[in-house]
């Protein structure tokens, strides 16, 4: 059974409908990458997932076998439904460990969060040699660790990543790729999503093509990346 | 209020004003709180919260009418009374505060902020309404429980009575838990993260209504302690209590920079001293215009206030 189950998910702002009855599954253990153009309306699937954006009648989100479409927000996310948004939207003037501990809010095991914490320090070495410092003060790609970092912190059974790589270095998108990886390995399920499609698809089991609010292609991930459409339109070949 | 013992030294006269303006402007710092953190979290001007106050003091007026208490009579059996109005006026201020959210700020959450901004002034009117009603339109004696003596002596140069300590003794430690719990509880934690960010906030698993409804609890408490001290303190109260205290508490939150924990109390000791300093050396009629002008300045010159961030990363 899929962890996450997305049925004619509709959505959009006002009266505006942005996504098209769209339709994904993940399965557990999996990295999933949706990529898309601009204003496709990705970040806007997560946020649907994550009860930002309200999805509209009719649409079915089944997460580890409960249906979470018309759960708010703090629910999602105690279910185990966490996502590091796009544009980090990190806590600025809060300490990096004060945003940590922001992403174990649901929480209340003490001891578990503690050993997540120094979890963190270890995969970021920079976050835990700046925990005091106002996370506002951080390089863009620290800000994106400590995102990252941060809604781990809710130990999520599905870890949701909209654009990891945005307006980083490519060194540093590599390692966060490569941190991305190894907490796969680790058991953890990923839905990633990116502008940086062959990133993403090079990393990632499946993927998603998303166009102007509708799933237009579904594949395993080395077959989109070889398909002469995926080629031509996302990754300028 | 105290009056100053030598007022042939200007150096006295400037130490006395002083200490009763940090007197009064720690009073305006209990309100003017409310106003910022209100602001911090939901960048409502919250215009009722001066009328939350003075409701405050005609429910501690009323109960102190319930037990015939008119004034000081045994000190433990008035201690008692000054309990019991606190015990009554913080709950009630707070879940009226709380209350008026739910019923008339909340519905307007995602509306234009001129919505809920003008709905507050409808609440300000109808709060002062209820208190011209409750209490007339005239002022009314509230009972003189706490003494007026000078605790260096009658025959000290400086006066500082035992109402000037209440005030610092109500004042002082509800600041020092509020620092306490905003900088280091968790759900203090979760209503900065809020006030920086809300949908990250809700992303973090953060009830974020449930935040902004603790917020104005506290925000209502804070005022409903200011409230009763005023009564205490100034012993005269009245529907109107609400709007002048109310200005000056919220420039001092704009002084401040609003929407900024330390600068509301900063910028209430400045209110208190400009207050306090203004009635002497300019003339007591002047001190509301006074607090107007510096209102006007720093809405002109510097609309992020004294400690406020210049920019405000909000979406
Ligand atoms: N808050 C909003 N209010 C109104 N329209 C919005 C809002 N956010 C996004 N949109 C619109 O919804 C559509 C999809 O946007 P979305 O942000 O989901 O796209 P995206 O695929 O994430 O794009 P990008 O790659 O640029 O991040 C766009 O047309 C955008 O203009
Ligand atoms: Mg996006």
């Amino acid at each position: 059974m899929a962890l996450l189950r997305i049925d004619n998910l509709n959505a959009g702002y006002g009266p505006v409908n942005v996504l098209d009855n769209v339709s994904l599954t993940v399965d557990a253990g999996e990295i999933v990458a949706m990529i898309g153009a601009n204003g496709a309306g990705k970040t806007t699937t997560l946020m649907a997932l994550s009860g930002i954006v309200r999805p509209r009648n009719g649409s079915s989100v089944v997460f580890d076998g409960d249906h979470i479409e018309s759960l708010p927000p703090h629910e999602i996310v105690r279910r185990g439904l966490a996502q590091s948004p796009e544009g980090r939207k990190i806590f600025p003037r809060l300490s990096v460990l004060e945003n940590l501990n922001m992403g174990a809010f649901t929480r209340k095991d003490r001891p578990g969060i503690a050993a997540d914490l120094a979890k963190s320090f270890a995969m970021f070495p920079i976050l835990g040699e700046r925990k005091h410092q106002a996370a506002g003060l951080l390089s863009g790609g620290q800000q994106q660790m400590l995102a990252i970092a941060r809604a781990l912190m809710a130990r999520p059974k599905l870890l949701m990543l909209d654009e990891p790589s945005l307006g980083l270095a490519p060194q540093i998108v590599v390692q966060i790729f490569e941190v991305i990886r190894d907490l796969n390995q680790q058991g953890m399920s990923v839905l990633i999503v990116e502008q940086n499609a062959r990133m993403a698809l090079k990393f990632a089991h499946r993927g998603y093509v998303l166009e102007t609010g509708r799933v237009t292609m579904t594949d395993a991930a080395s077959v989109l990346l070889t398909d002469p459409r995926v080629r031509a339109a996302y990754l300028g070949e | 209020m105290p009056l100053f013992a030598d007022a042939t030294d200007p150096w006295l006269t400037l130490l006395q004003f002083t200490v009763i303006g940090l007197t009064k402007g720690s009073l305006f710092a209990l309100i003017a709180l409310g106003y910022t953190m209100v602001y911090g979290i939901v960048e409502l001007i919250n215009f009722a919260h001066g009328d939350l106050f003075m409701l405050g003091s005609f429910v501690a007026f009323t109960i102190l009418g319930l037990f015939g208490v008119q004034s000081a009579g045994d000190p433990y059996a008035d201690a008692g009374f000054v309990l019991l109005c606190f015990a009554a006026a913080i709950p009630f201020c707070a879940a009226l505060n709380v209350a008026v959210d739910r019923v008339v700020y909340r519905p307007l959450r995602n509306a234009p902020k001129l919505a809920p901004l003008v709905s507050a002034i409808g609440v300000s009117f109808i709060f002062m309404n209820v208190g011209l009603f409750w209490g007339g339109s005239q002022d009314v004696n509230f009972p003189n429980l706490v003494s007026d003596d000078n605790l260096f002596g009658e025959t000290a140069k400086i006066r500082f009575t035992a109402k000037d300590l209440m005030v610092i003794g109500v004042t002082v430690p509800l600041m020092v838990a509020l620092t306490v719990f905003v900088k280091f509880t968790s759900l203090g934690t979760a209503m900065r993260a809020t006030a920086q960010n809300p949908t990250a906030a809700k992303l973090m698993g953060i009830n974020t209504e449930t935040v902004i409804a603790t917020t104005f609890a506290i925000g209502g408490a804070l005022a409903g302690a200011a409230s009763v001290t005023y009564g205490l303190y100034i012993n005269t109260i009245s529907y109107q209590i609400g709007f002048q205290n109310g200005l000056y508490a919220f420039t001092a939150a704009v002084l401040g920079g609003i929407g900024n924990i330390p600068g509301a109390v900063l910028g209430a000791l400045i209110i208190g001293l400009v207050v306090s300093l203004g009635s002497v050396y300019v003339g007591e009629r002047w001190t509301s215009a006074l607090v107007f002008a510096i209102l006007i300045v720093i809405l002109v010159f510097r609309p992020s206030g004294l400690l406020g961030s210049r920019t405000r990363e909000k979406v």
